[in-house]
C-alpha cells in the first residue's frame, strides 16, 4: 500500500464496515452535510480543529440546533461532531484522543457520529499507529485513546450481524483537507 | 472417578444431542467462521504473528514480577489503585467492599470472562449490589440465568424466539423476535443503566507494562459508556493479559478480532490509562490483577504455555466435538480446548476430569491457535495427570500394564480374539452386529473383525520382487494394520516393489502406546517406546515407514518426549524419529513415483479424508492427493476434506461413541455430497470408521487406504 492509495484504501476499508465516507474539497460543504444528515439537535465539544475552524459557530450561523454541554445534552442529541487524530488506511479506523470526556459522550451517547478528518492524516496501519500512541501517552499522564471502525455492531443473536447497540448507529466520516496535519492533535 | 459427576455429564451430552438446531447453528458457524479468518488474515502472515505472540506471552511469563512491577509502578503513577488478588474470592471481596464503602447499589458490566471465572456476580448480589450485564450476547444469559457457552459469543447457543421471551419479561410487553428490534429493546432498556450506576466493571484484553494501562477490544460500545459514564471503574485483568509494550499490545489486538470472529478490526479498540476525567471530577480507577491459579500454571512445565491464551474462542470454532455438543457440556466456564486447561488450573482437576477425556485429539484447534499453544499435547498431559490421581478405569489399567506391555501375550490375545469372534462374524470380514450390551457398538458404523492371520505371520511368506533395492525400508505397521487390516501391508509391499523398494517387517515391533498415552498411561507409553525404538533400529534401516499417521505421530514425536530423559534412548528415539516418514510422502519425495505410477488407473472420482494427525501431525496431506492424481484418478474434493471423521481410538468406542457417531455422519454426508465413488485415506482409524459407516448406510461408496488403491492398480496391470 503506497500513501497515495492511503485514502482509497481507508474508504474501501471504512465503507466495508458499514462507515460512510464522503469526500469534501472545502469545509463548508462538510458542513452543510453535517446539516443535511444530523436529524437533531448536535452535540459539539470542543477540540482543537475544531476550534480553529470555529465549527461550533459556523453550525450555529447555518441555523442547526447545537446542544449544550454535559451529559445530558449529549444524550439528547441527535448527533455528535467530532475530529480525528489520524486513521488507519488497512482497517478503515478512525483514532480520537478522546481523554476529555465531552469527546466520549460525542461519539458513545448520540445515534448519529460524524468525523471530520484531513485525509493527510490517514497513515497505513495498526503498526504505523504505534508511534503515535507512544507519543500521546508521553505527553498526557492519563489518557482514553479510541479506535473506532464503523458503527456499533452486535451478532450476540443467532449470529446475525446488526447494527447500533449500544454506540452510535451511523458513522459518517468527512474527508476536508487542510483542517489539521498533526497526527497529535484531535 | 465420581459417578455422579459421570451421571451428570452423561445426561449433559444427551440433552446436547437432542438438539439439533444447537448443531446445526454451530455447524454454520463454523463454516461461516473458517471463510471469513481466511479472508481477515489475507496478506498476513499468520504463522510469524502466532509466533511473535507466543514469544511475547512467554517473555512475560519468564519474567513475570519485573512486568507486573512495572504495570502497577505506571498504573499508580497515572492516578489508578491497583490490587492483586491472589484468589477468585479476594478479587470478588475486594470489589464487593469497594462497592459497599462508596454506596454503590447498581454497577454496570461489559463482558469480561474474569468475571465469569470468579463469578463476580454472585459476590456483588451477596453484598447488595446489582450487577447489570451490558454486553448483549451476557445480558441474554444473565436473564435466562445461564452461563456463556463460547467466550467470545457467550448466548451463541440461543435463539431469537427465547431472547424474544426473555425481554418481554423485561419489558411487559409482546416483543416481536425480529433481531433488530431485540437490539433496539436492549439498547433502550441498558442506556438508563450507564447513567444511573455507580460502578463501571471491565474486564481487559491487553494490560501494557509499558504505560500501566489497559486496552478492550469491542463491538458494542457497550464498554466505552460503562467506562465513561460511572464514577467507578473497575477493571478486572487476568495477569497473563500482560505485555511488555505498546508494539506488543498492537500485535496482540492485530490478531485477536482476525481469529475470533474473521473481522479485521471490532468497532472499538479503547486504551485507557489512569484515572480520566469524569463528569466534573476525575475516575477512581481501580485495576483488579487476578492471579487465581494463573502462577500455578506458569510452574508447569508441560502446560504453562497455555497462559498465551488471548481468548479468542477460535478453539471452539473449529472444534468437531464442540460443534456436536456446545460449550454447556464441552467446557466450565472457559470452553473447548484452552477452557480444559484453565479449568484444571482455575476451578480444579476436579471440574476438568470428564472435559479432559472429551477431547477427540484431532488437532484442528491447534491448527488455528493465535499463540501457537499444543493443546492436544496439554490435554493429554492432564489425561495423564488425572489418570495418576483418580485411575484410568480398572478393565484399561489392566490392559495396559500387563497385556499391551507384554508383546507376546499381547499378540496371543490378538490371535486368539480373531477366533472368538467367530459366532458373529459368520466368517466374514465385517461385524455387524454384536449381541446383547455390545450391540450398541455396531448400531451405527459395522466393526472389522479381526483378521485370521496378522500381517506378522504372512510377511514371511509374501515374495518381494526386488532386483537392486534403492534402500533398506522397515515398515511400522501399526496394530490396526498388523490385525486387522494385513492386507494393506501386502498392498504396501506391492507399490513399494513397484518402485524398486524392498521392505521388511521387525518382528519385535509392538502397539505404539498411543491408545494407552491418551488413556492416561503414561508409563505402559514409555515402555512400548522403548520396545519399539530397539525393534525398528536392530537393523539399521535407511527409513522407517509408517501407514498409520497416528502411529507416525507416536515414533516422531512421542517416542523423543517419553526417552527424553534417558541417556541410553534418548539418541535413538531421535533418529527413529528422523528417519520415520508417512509412506505417501516417501513415495512422493524419496521415489519420485510420478512417471512410474502414471495414468495407469481408470478416471475414477475419489474424494480424500484428510487425517487429523497426518495433516496436522505429519504435515502431510499434499502428498496423497499428487499420488492419487498421478495415478490417474480425478479428485474432487470434498467440503470439510479435513474435519476429523470422529474415531479418535477409544474415543469412539467407549468414552464418547454418542459423540462420535454425530461427527461421523458429518463426514459421511460430506462424502456422498462430493459425487465420489470412492473415498480415500492414509489412516486404518479412518479405514475403520468411514468404512464402518459407510456399510452401515449401504452405500457403494467405497472407503480405501491410498496405498490400497495404488496395489489395485498395479495388479489389475498385470
Amino acid at each position: 500500500m503506497s500513501k497515495a492509495n492511503f485514502s482509497k484504501t481507508f474508504t474501501a476499508a471504512a465503507e466495508a464496515v458499514g462507515a460512510r465516507v464522503v469526500a469534501f474539497d472545502t469545509v463548508d460543504p462538510a458542513l452543510e452535510f453535517i446539516a443535511a444528515h444530523a436529524a437533531g439537535t448536535i452535540f459539539v465539544p470542543g477540540f482543537p480543529s475544531g476550534e480553529r475552524m470555529q465549527l461550533a459557530g459556523r453550525l450555529l450561523g447555518m441555523g442547526l440546533d447545537l446542544a449544550g454541554s454535559g451529559r445530558a445534552a449529549a444524550e439528547a442529541a441527535a448527533a455528535g461532531v467530532t475530529g480525528a487524530n489520524f486513521a488507519l488506511a488497512a482497517t478503515g479506523t478512525v483514532v480520537l484522543e478522546s481523554t476529555a470526556e465531552a469527546i466520549r459522550l460525542a461519539t458513545t451517547l448520540p445515534e448519529r457520529h460524524f468525523i471530520l478528518l484531513d485525509p493527510a492524516k490517514i497513515i497505513a496501519d495498526d503498526f504505523s499507529a504505534v508511534p503515535h500512541l507512544r507519543e500521546l501517552h508521553r505527553r498526557q499522564p492519563r489518557n482514553y485513546l479510541a479506535y473506532i471502525t464503523g458503527p456499533s455492531r452486535t451478532a450476540d443473536i443467532e449470529r446475525v450481524l446488526t447494527i447500533g447497540v449500544h454506540g452510535p448507529r451511523e458513522l459518517h466520516i468527512l474527508l476536508v483537507p487542510g483542517l489539521s496535519s498533526d497526527c497529535l492533535e484531535l | 472417578m465420581s459417578n455422579a459427576r459421570s451421571k451428570q455429564y452423561k445426561a449433559r451430552i444427551d440433552q446436547a444431542l437432542a438438539t439439533p438446531k444447537l448443531q446445526d447453528a454451530l455447524h454454520r458457524f463454523g463454516d461461516a467462521y473458517v471463510i471469513s479468518r481466511e479472508k481477515a488474515f489475507a496478506g498476513l502472515d499468520f504463522e510469524a504473528l502466532r509466533k511473535e505472540i507466543a514469544r511475547i506471552k512467554d517473555e512475560v511469563r519468564s519474567n513475570h514480577q519485573h512486568y507486573l512491577d512495572e504495570f502497577t509502578r505506571n498504573a499508580e503513577a497515572a492516578g489508578a489503585t491497583v490490587f492483586l488478588a491472589r484468589t477468585a474470592e479476594e478479587a470478588n471481596a475486594y470489589i464487593a467492599d469497594l462497592a459497599r464503602k462508596r454506596g454503590v447499589t447498581l454497577a454496570v458490566k461489559s463482558k469480561s470472562m474474569a468475571s465469569e471465572e470468579t463469578h463476580l456476580n454472585r459476590a456483588l448480589a451477596e453484598a447488595g449490589v446489582r450487577a447489570l450485564e451490558t454486553d448483549l450476547g451476557e445480558w441474554i444469559i444473565q436473564l435466562a440465568g445461564q452461563r456463556p457457552s463460547h467466550m467470545v459469543m457467550p448466548a451463541i447457543h440461543m435463539f431469537r424466539d427465547e431472547v424474544a421471551e426473555l425481554f418481554s419479561k423485561v419489558t411487559g410487553e409482546i416483543e416481536s423476535d425480529d433481531i433488530e428490534h431485540l437490539v433496539q429493546v436492549a439498547r433502550k432498556q441498558l442506556r438508563q443503566g450507564y447513567l444511573d450506576a455507580g460502578m463501571g466493571i471491565s474486564g481487559a484484553n491487553v494490560a501494557v507494562a509499558e504505560t500501566g494501562g489497559i486496552v478492550l477490544v469491542t463491538n458494542e460500545g457497550n464498554a466505552r459508556l460503562a467506562t465513561t459514564l460511572p464514577k467507578i471503574h473497575v477493571a478486572l485483568v487476568g495477569i497473563e493479559k500482560l505485555v511488555p509494550t505498546l508494539e506488543d499490545a498492537a500485535t496482540v489486538i492485530r490478531v485477536l478480532p482476525k481469529n475470533a470472529t474473521g473481522q479485521l478490526l471490532t468497532s472499538y479498540v479503547t486504551w485507557i490509562r489512569g484515572a480520566v476525567p469524569c463528569g466534573e471530577t476525575e475516575k477512581e480507577l481501580h485495576i483488579v490483577l487476578l492471579d487465581n491459579g494463573r502462577s500455578a500454571l506458569a510452574e508447569s512445565p508441560h502446560c504453562r504455555d497455555a497462559l498465551r491464551c488471548i481468548k479468542c474462542g477460535a478453539c471452539a470454532n473449529v472444534c468437531p466435538v464442540y460443534q456436536t455438543v456446545g460449550g454447556h457440556v464441552f467446557g466450565h466456564i472457559y470452553i473447548s480446548a484452552i477452557g480444559i486447561i484453565l479449568t484444571a488450573f482455575f476451578h480444579g482437576l476436579d471440574n476438568a476430569a470428564e472435559l479432559v477425556r472429551a477431547c477427540i485429539g484431532c488437532r484442528a484447534c491447534v491448527a488455528v491457535c493465535p499463540a501457537d499453544i499444543d493443546l492436544e499435547g496439554i490435554i493429554l498431559h492432564l489425561r495423564e495427570t488425572l489418570g495418576e490421581e483418580e485411575g484410568i478405569g480398572g478393565g484399561k489399567s489392566i490392559v495396559f500394564k500387563n497385556v499391551l506391555r507384554n508383546r507376546k501375550l499381547f499378540h496371543s490375545l490378538l490371535r486368539a480374539a480373531s477366533l472368538l469372534q467367530k459366532p458373529v462374524t459368520r466368517g466374514e470380514r465385517t461385524i455387524r452386529h454384536l449381541p446383547l450390551f455390545f450391540s450398541g457398538l455396531t448400531e451405527w458404523r459395522s466393526l472389522p473383525a479381526v483378521a485370521d492371520k496378522p500381517l506378522r505371520d504372512l510377511w514371511a511368506r509374501r515374495p518381494q520382487e526386488v532386483a537392486k533395492p534403492r534402500y533398506r525400508v522397515a515398515f511400522f505397521a501399526g496394530c490396526l494394520n498388523d490385525f486387522v487390516y494385513p492386507e494393506l501391508g501386502s498392498d504396501l509391499v506391492t507399490v513399494l516393489n513397484h518402485l524398486g523398494v524392498r521392505i521388511s517387517f521387525p518382528e519385535k515391533q509392538n502397539c505404539c502406546g498411543v491408545p494407552a498415552l491418551y488413556s492416561g498411561d503414561k508409563e505402559t507409553a514409555v515402555e512400548l517406546a522403548r520396545q519399539n525404538v530397539a525393534a525398528m533400529l536392530e537393523d539399521d534401516p535407511d527409513f522407517v515407514l509408517t501407514t498409520c499417521p497416528t502411529c507416525t505421530m507416536a515414533l516422531q514425536r512421542d517416542f523423543v518426549d517419553h526417552l527424553r530423559d534417558n541417556p541410553v534412548w534418548a539418541e535413538k528415539a531421535e533418529h527413529l524419529a528422523a528417519i520415520t516418514m508417512d509412506v505417501s510422502r516417501f513415495i512422493v519425495e524419496k521415489l519420485d513415483a510420478g512417471p512410474a505410477l502414471g495414468g495407469l488407473a481408470d478416471p475414477e472420482k475419489v474424494t480424500y479424508h484428510d487425517s487429523c494427525h497426518l495433516k496436522r501431525g505429519a504435515g502431510v496431506w499434499k502428498e496423497p492427493r499428487q499420488l492419487l492424481t498421478d495415478s490417474g484418478r480425478e479428485l474432487v474434493e470434498m467440503a470439510h476434506a479435513d474435519r476429523c471423521c470422529g474415531f479418535g481410538g477409544s474415543y469412539s468406542f467407549s468414552s464418547h461413541p454418542d459423540i462420535a457417531r454425530r461427527i461421523l455422519e458429518d463426514k459421511l454426508a460430506d462424502i456422498e455430497k462430493s459425487g465420489a465413488t470412492c473415498v480415500a485415506m492414509d489412516c486404518p482409524g479412518c479405514m475403520l470408521q468411514i468404512r464402518g459407516g459407510l456399510d452401515k448406510r449401504g452405500t457403494p461408496i467405497r472407503a480405501v487406504h491410498t496405498i490400497e488403491l495404488l496395489a489395485e492398480t498395479l495388479q489389475e496391470r498385470k
